[in-house]
């Protein structure tokens, strides 16, 4: 076995810990207090104008219907075209569309790859009507999102730079991130140029998937993009670009939970627990007594109620 | 400015000049803004006041550099307090993902009602604080912190300095989440002023001495925040029963700790203080209509804020805890909040999850049951009452916060004639904040008023001026509906302020104010100008 594939499963390896521990870390925070935002997309579309249950009398009386077609025709041009962004900030939406769909584009492109190196360990190599298809795919999708990402790259890397706004708040590491993936679509361009079926990494692929040493020789170019690919896809959970994280608990879990609290025997089983929680707050008024206390004695004493 | 030149030694970080602030629609487009009113220097010897010269907090300097590391230290152990589990699962995962995830793409600017107003301050924009408390947790807080510190972008000294104006600045915006409603990828940094306040409030015990000492403190303690006594509220609804005989001609009583009553009604209780015909209203409404209700007058029973929302959670359970306890004990069936919006979201959204579902109380809006009660048809209205133009104010809290829309304005349109009653721009939940949310209504340490009034209250101001344009005549009078107690503080702070009324005609009033008015069974006006009482006067 080579380097680079040692190198591939670790990396591949790093990003699945890393990723996982990232996600097990929020998913098992505990459930804070309601904190929504209006509008709940899956109150529907009668409700579009941001309107919830709280409208409705009794509300409590009436069987509560979420909308989650409306939650995922809200989810699908936010997540593909970044509305959000373009609605609210569209200068840099032209940059950072580009951007995201070169992204998604060249992931597609590589999930490609991998289905046609899959199909030739199967015996369908591009040869076949089936592996031609997932090449022309590969090539198509692969490409296009390597050209769309570096236009991205270069534009949310100058407008970063010359927008004083942008510029204040940005790190040497922002852009750092931002060279390093226009690196890679970059060279991923180049790879295609030189393994124009992107044959050498299909096979490369196959070796990967079936533990085996490689076919082809990878040429330079290739082993250039793999190393800032590989380098880059196990630094990546531990940046802020997983903001797909964000996305998904601060909208699914916060800004749309509007789950009332009617006696749900796991809710009620979670409060009381919260509520045994120590508290150590210093403040002279929270009384907590350095831990002694809990949240449910802090929260049902009153230090300035009068004496009987 | 970048967020790390908050450490900076300097007397006063940003001077705010009056000529860079948004402008006015007209009659004030030529309108020549003063500048901010300046502290003493006697309370600049005693009061931080170092970020932009303004003192909410009246904080006092630290004595000696010792006092001024304890503080310091207090802080980081806050911090680290504030992302723990056991201190903070009210708001942790929130908070985690908030701190972590900030793409810095400034599309939250834009959406900020004070950093707009202020003409583009730095120091204002949603991210600064919350990028200020991000540098300190992943510096000083986060495994190997300090490595290339700079290079990752969180370099910040943490110095007294940086603790005084975080201090202040946690209290220069009004937790109007506009900025999180557009944030691409989810980010609430109006949530981390919210958290940073805590801090502040939980473990070095500052906060604002009209929210805490004089707030949440005399709520739990006298009953009201307003320090109106469990001995006093008697008298006072006997004289809002006078008060209303006397406007209509027919003695009301307003039932007081009716056991088994349908309906607990809370009100703001400065509603009673400085805006009784609010609370008068409904009680005109409630008998009109055979509402089965009660008023408590068990400590804080009679007062349904909960300053507490804004910068405490403990003092909020404290609060949320007494409303639901006195709900039980009177055994009514629902908790129904009057014209208060941070009332409505600290008691029916933030204190959903404080207690197991079976001792929580079902609550509601009055807007809600005002809506039924004009849909039932049981209270006759004749809108042409409320012949004037008329627009309505969305409390962020109702609004924004818990999707309460439509109520207020079905209402409206059926007291109103047709074509009377128009939107602001933009309105719903879009809305701007009235300036005087996260407590600033109430506010009015230092040099604080000035600043709330001019810069967190312009946008608002904006937006009431815009919607009665080309109507402009002080003869023509005009209505602003706003249907929140703080919101109608701020406003009339505003109006006051550019003395609008005089130049605009244009004045404000709550919701069930106008309800009354266009009543059919109403016979005199009951919705009052102040150009009324010049004319009592004469």
């Amino acid at each position: 076995m080579s380097w680079i594939q040692i190198l591939t499963y670790l990396c591949g390896a790093i990003f699945i810990v890393a990723f996982a521990t990232k996600l097990l870390k929020y998913a098992t925070m505990p459930m804070h207090v309601r904190w929504e935002l209006y509008p709940i997309p899956h109150e529907g579309k009668h409700k579009s104008y941001g309107g919830s249950f709280y409208e409705e009398i009794d509300h409590w009386k009436n069987e509560r219907h979420k909308d989650h077609l409306a939650q995922y025709m809200f989810m699908l041009p936010e997540i593909l075209f970044i509305k959000a962004l373009y609605e609210d900030n569209r200068s840099l939406w032209y940059w950072s569309f580009p951007f995201h769909m070169g992204l998604y584009l060249s992931i597609a492109g590589l999930a490609f790859l991998a289905i046609g190196a899959i199909l030739q360990i199967m015996g369908l190599p591009s040869s076949t009507a089936l592996g031609s298809l997932a090449q022309s795919l590969t090539i198509l999708l692969g490409v296009v999102g390597y050209v769309l990402g570096t236009i991205g790259v270069v534009g949310l890397v100058i407008k970063r730079m010359s927008d004083p706004e942008l510029s204040e708040f940005s790190a040497p590491i922002d852009y750092m991130n931002l060279i390093w993936l226009g690196a890679i679509f970059v060279t991923g361009f180049l790879v295609w140029l030189k393994d124009p079926g992107f044959g050498i990494s299909r096979d490369y692929l196959v070796s990967i998937i079936t533990f085996s040493p490689m076919k082809d020789q990878l040429t330079g170019m290739h082993y250039l993009n793999l190393l800032l690919f590989l380098s880059f896809f196990a630094y990546f959970p531990f940046t802020h670009m997983t903001h797909m994280v964000s996305k998904y608990f601060m909208w699914d879990k916060v800004k749309w939970d509007d789950n009332p609290n009617i006696g749900d025997p796991g809710v009620d089983a979670k409060i009381k627990t919260y509520l045994g929680y120590p508290v150590t707050w210093s403040a002279a008024h929270i009384g907590a007594q350095g831990g002694k206390k809990s949240w449910a004695d802090v929260a049902t004493e009153n230090p300035w109620a009068k004496k009987e | 400015m970048k967020p790390e030149e908050i450490s900076k030694s300097a007397e006063q970080l940003v001077d705010l000049n009056p000529a860079k602030f948004a402008t006015l629609p007209p009659p004030y487009e030529n309108y020549k803004e003063s500048p901010l009113v300046q502290l003493s220097d006697d309370q600049k010897t005693r009061w931080e006041h170092s970020l932009d010269g303004v003192s909410a907090l009246t904080l006092p300097k630290p004595q000696t550099p010792e006092e001024e590391e304890q503080l310091v230290a207090s802080f980081l152990l806050g911090l680290e307090k504030l992302l723990t589990k056991e201190n903070n699962w009210t708001f942790l995962q929130p908070l985690a993902l908030s701190l972590e995830y900030c793409a810095k793409c400034q599309t939250c600017a834009e959406a900020c009602p004070v950093f707009e107003a202020s003409g583009r301050q730095d120091i204002y924009r949603p991210t600064f604080r919350a990028d200020v408390l991000r540098k300190v947790a992943k510096k000083y807080l986060s495994p190997g912190g300090k490595f290339l510190a700079g290079f990752r972008g969180h370099d910040i000294e943490l110095t007294w300095d940086l603790v005084a104006r975080l201090a202040e600045l946690a209290y220069r915006c009004t937790l109007c989440r506009r900025c999180a409603s557009v944030c691409p990828v989810g980010v609430d940094n109006g949530l981390i002023n919210h958290e940073l306040r805590k801090l502040f409030s939980q473990e070095l015990g500052i906060a604002a001495t009209e929210i805490h000492e004089k707030g949440s403190v005399k709520h739990l303690k006298f009953g009201s925040s307003t320090g109106m006594t469990t001995a006093a509220i008697g008298d006072i609804i006997e004289y809002l029963e006078d008060d209303i005989e006397e406007k209509i001609g027919r003695r009301i009583t307003i039932p007081l700790n009716k056991k088994g009553a349908e309906i607990l009604l809370v009100h703001n209780a400065g509603e009673f203080m400085s805006w009784p015909e609010n609370p008068m209203s409904f009680a005109i409404l409630f008998d009109a209509a055979g509402i089965d209700y009660t008023i408590s007058t068990e400590l804080a029973g009679y007062d349904g804020v909960n300053y507490g929302l804004w910068y405490d959670d403990v003092q909020f359970a404290r609060v949320a805890i007494k409303h639901l306890e006195i709900a039980r004990e009177l055994g009514v069936k629902k908790i129904v909040i009057g014209e208060c919006g941070h009332a409505h979201k600290a008691l029916s959204v933030i204190a959903d999850r404080l207690l197991p579902g079976e001792q929580m109380i079902p609550r509601e809006s009055s807007y809600t049951l005002l809506w039924d009660i004009v849909k039932s048809g049981k209270i006759k209205f004749d809108p042409s009452k409320n012949d004037f133009p008329v627009t309505l104010h969305d409390p962020c809290n109702i609004v924004r916060l818990m999707g309460i829309v439509k109520p207020q304005r079905e209402i409206l349109k059926a007291i109103t004639p047709p074509g009377r009653f128009r939107e602001m721009t933009p309105h719903g939940v879009a809305n701007y904040c009235c300036g005087g949310g996260s407590g600033f209504a109430i506010m009015s340490s230092g040099n604080f008023t000035d600043w709330k009034i001019k810069l967190s209250g312009r946008k608002k101001l904006q937006q009431m001026l815009g919607a009665f344009q080309g109507e402009m005549d002080p003869e023509i009078k005009k209505m602003v509906c706003a249907p929140c107690s703080n919101c109608k503080g701020q406003i009339r702070d505003l109006m006051q302020n550019y003395e609008v009324f005089e130049k605009t005609g244009i004045w404000y009033t709550g919701l069930v104010e106008m309800m009354v008015n266009a009543m059919v069974d109403q016979d005199a006006p009951f919705v009052e100008w102040p150009s009324d009482e010049e004319d009592d006067d004469m």
